[in-house]
């Protein structure tokens, strides 16, 4: 079975967009439009990797993130952020918060779909 | 009291008194001591006179022994009160007679004849002697005393007189002197009055009266010559002294005018400061949210050519390819403006690493390709003998090389497009020389002078005529700046342009580490484009898991991975294949990572390689302590490890053996004079 990502992301085009690209790469994808929505994604379905926008509505990106490495049930699956700031204190938040990587909007997908499988693999080893 | 403290008028009258009465009473007394010596010769003849008249009428009664006749003889000398003793005596010297008016003689005891005739003083007592003589016989001898009476009293009469007149012509000196004494004592005191004003109350206004016209007068004259000097000199230092309160008061006006201004200058300085700041951030979020929509332009024009492709579809396939290329076209421009924004934010750090000089520009050039060939231009790159490896922030040195390459490209048609890279010696410094030297269409003074400005391109019609934001050169400028480095620009109008960058070989600076966390871009897609050279890392952590992952992040970096399940098979390894990096794990059985460090330290050998720590405990000092070059935690940071690799890994050669690998098939034909031939 192919591995379950979870994708949160507010913008309805780049959802859209992502999905549609992950699901040609054989993922299965959930999406969720805001934090929250995402959080109760995560709890109940148990996704191989999460996917999210640092920048969500409802709960943003950090909240989540800490949320879901603090939670016993959560803090196993592997998350990356993307953004579109550049700027040195995202990055630095994002591994503060937890998260297992971090990449910058637009996405370049080839870079993206390495870092999700080499989660990925990570995962599976440990 | 002291005489020479007297007041002047005393003296003078002193003088004048004392004067005059020294003068009146030595001239009195030699006048009063003439007549008393001449009065007494005087009645000295007269007594002998007398006594010549005496004797003569004595003469017959001594001869004839007549004491009664002799005596009354004698007797008619009462007339003469001052006659004390009159006596005749025999020749043998016994008293014959004797006229004594007190009763007594006066002296008791008569003097022994001495002499014949004559007189003397004696005991106040004016004596005479008178021999008698009788028809040419001696027949005694006549002794007359007198206590001259006359005299003393003349003398004290005299005396009298003089005593008052000389009081009274003091009393005349002293009136008179009390008058004149004024003629000198006057001027002066008012001399000293006037001064005595002067000073009290610093009234130089004030005059001496001038009363004569002798040495006072002159005095006086001076004196007033010299308050009006003073008085006009006090007006004018009056005068100088107001004139500076003036200007003392106008330059504490203009101090705090300026003052004023300066904070006004201060706050305007802050508002501007604020303002480029606030824009700074605009641009920062404008191109942020730029971004967003570009992501889905970009992605669904991946997807759709990716569709396309595999439906066969080629005619969309092309379009799909220009809207993709228009999106990065797009992205580029945003990026530019971002990375100005950050700059000028104060948010772009420098990410420093050893850099080999050489594959970093052949590389870039091979990303140029489309550009060279665009216009079918020749590029030429010669890279010098002894330029090797620099420190600087890769990044930055690409996207500058990057910049000043494409831009020749741009304005070259048919042209040739040089890369001169060597290394030189100035001002104390080791520098890396860039020259990119084209053929193109040149560029005039004028628009040299703004060349390196932000949204300044050469010319506004260039822009419409060969695209770009203008922001590349003035970003080239400010990355050229950060790493305290030069640039400068040669050119004529049709006769090409020649850009020559110096950057220092070791590019220093103070914000290194905060640089280190600078933008995910800068650290993950730069270090993987540098890693063309296979670099070998030995990872040592006797977990297999760690070892597969490691080894294949790395590996997907650019390195080459040795692994050892022990600190043992490390150092063995290590001699190996000398590894530009060594990963260690702290947690391991039989040799831990400490004492596997102590050993790798302990090697001569192997002690040259940083060895990077890897540890679920955070003990950085004693890492540091051990000689570690640096620690990680545990669960690795990918993106950290990266970066810190890249910042310590040993520096190779490009003539060492090892580097000499399949991807680097130039490398032995340095100095590289390769042509990248056009394309189309």
């Amino acid at each position: 079975m192919m591995p379950k990502i979870l994708l949160i992301e507010d913008n309805e085009m780049n959802r859209d967009m992502l999905s549609r690209r992950l699901q040609r790469r054989g993922y299965r994808v959930l999406t969720a439009q805001d934090g929250e929505q995402g959080h109760v994604l995560a709890r109940s379905e148990n996704p191989d990797l999460i996917l999210m926008d640092i920048s969500l509505p409802a709960m943003d990106g950090w909240e989540l993130t800490r949320r879901l490495k603090a939670s016993e049930n959560t803090k196993h699956i592997p998350i990356i952020v993307l953004t579109a700031h550049a700027l040195v204190t995202d990055r630095a938040k994002a591994f503060e918060a937890g998260c297992d990587d971090y990449d910058t909007k637009p996405i370049e997908f080839e870079r993206l779909s390495e870092k999700i499988e080499s989660l990925l693999a990570e995962k599976k080893l440990s | 009291m002291n005489l020479q403290n007297l007041s002047i008028k005393g003296k003078l009258m002193l003088i004048t008194m004392l004067t005059s009465s020294a003068a009146l009473v030595l001239s009195s007394a030699s006048f009063l001591i003439y007549d008393l010596i001449s009065f007494r010769h005087l009645l000295t003849l007269d007594l002998m006179s007398q006594a010549q008249i005496i004797g003569y009428n004595s003469a017959a009664a001594m001869a004839f022994r007549d004491e009664a006749a002799a005596t009354a003889t004698l007797s008619a000398l009462t007339a003469k009160e001052d006659i004390v003793s009159a006596v005749l005596y025999t020749p043998d010297g016994k008293i014959f007679a004797h006229y004594y008016p007190n009763g007594t003689p006066h002296p008791p005891t008569l003097p022994i004849l001495s002499q014949g005739t004559g007189y003397r003083f004696e005991g106040g007592y004016l004596e005479v002697f008178r021999d008698v003589l009788l028809n040419g016989e001696h027949v005694g001898t006549l002794f007359l005393q007198s206590d001259q009476r006359q005299w003393s009293v003349r003398a004290r009469r005299y005396s009298a007189i003089v005593g008052f007149f000389v009081f009274i012509s003091a009393l005349f000196a002293l009136l008179v002197s009390s008058q004149l004494q004024r003629l000198i004592s006057r001027p002066i005191l008012q001399l000293e009055n006037t001064m005595r004003m002067v000073s009290a109350n610093k009234n130089y206004e004030v005059r001496a009266t001038r009363f004569y016209s002798d040495e006072i007068g002159r005095l006086i004259d001076g004196f007033n010559t010299m308050l009006s000097e003073i008085q006009h000199r006090d007006t004018a230092l009056q005068r100088a002294n107001d004139e500076l309160k003036t200007r003392t008061r106008e330059l504490e006006g203009e101090i705090i005018h300026r003052k004023q201004t300066q904070e006004e200058l201060l706050k305007a300085k802050h508002a501007a400061e604020d303002a480029s700041r606030a824009k700074s951030a605009f641009l920062a979020n404008m191109s942020h949210e730029l971004r967003t929509p570009l992501n889905a332009i970009i992605g669904y024009s991946e997807m759709l050519e990716e569709e396309t492709r595999e439906s066969g579809k080629l005619e969309n396939q092309q379009d799909l390819r220009k809207i993709q290329s228009a999106g990065k076209h797009l992205l580029s421009l945003i990026n530019d403006v971002l990375d100005l924004s950050k700059i000028e934010a104060g948010k772009m750090g420098l990410h420093l690493e050893n850099v080999e000089v050489g594959p970093m520009v052949e590389e870039m050039v091979t990303t140029l390709q489309p550009a060279i060939a665009k216009n079918a231009n020749n590029v030429r790159v010669r890279i010098a003998d002894d330029v090797g490896v620099m420190r600087a922030d890769a990044t930055k040195v690409r996207q500058i090389l990057f910049n000043l390459m494409s831009n020749a490209c741009k304005f070259t048609d048919h042209g040739t497009i040089s890369l001169d890279v060597s290394q030189s010696t100035m001002e104390g410094q080791e520098w890396i020389r860039f020259r990119v030297k084209d053929t193109g269409i040149g560029i005039s003074p004028k628009q040299q002078e703004k060349l390196f400005r932000e949204f300044s391109q050469a010319d506004a019609t260039i822009s419409r005529k060969y695209g770009g934001t203008g922001l590349g050169l003035a970003i080239s400028y400010r990355f050229v700046q950060m790493m305290k480095g030069r640039i400068g620009v040669e050119s004529h109008p049709g006769q090409g342009s020649t850009f020559t960058v110096y950057l220092p070989v070791q590019v220093t600076s103070e914000m290194v580490e905060a640089a280190q966390l600078d933008g995910a871009n800068a650290s993950s897609a730069g270090s993987a484009q540098n890693k063309t050279e296979l670099d070998t890392i030995l990872v040592v952590d006797d977990d297999p898991a760690v070892r597969d992952l490691m080894s294949r992040f790395l590996t997907k970096l650019g390195f080459h991975v040795v692994a050892a399940a022990n600190g043992e098979e490390g150092l063995r390894l290590a001699r190996e294949v000398a590894p530009a990096v060594i990963t260690l794990d702290v947690m391991m059985p039989e040799c831990d990572g400490w004492e596997t460090l102590r050993r790798f330290k302990n090697d001569t050998a192997l002690s040259q390689i940083p060895v990077i720590m890897v540890t679920v405990v955070d003990n950085e000092a004693m890492a540091l302590d051990l000689g570690a070059s640096n620690y990680l935690i545990k669960p690795v940071d990918r993106d950290r490890l990266a970066v810190l690799i890249e910042k310590h890994r040993v520096p190779r050669h490009p003539t060492s053996a090892e580097s000499n690998s399949s991807s680097r098939p130039k490398e032995e034909q340095r100095p590289v004079e390769f042509e990248v031939s056009r394309r189309t």
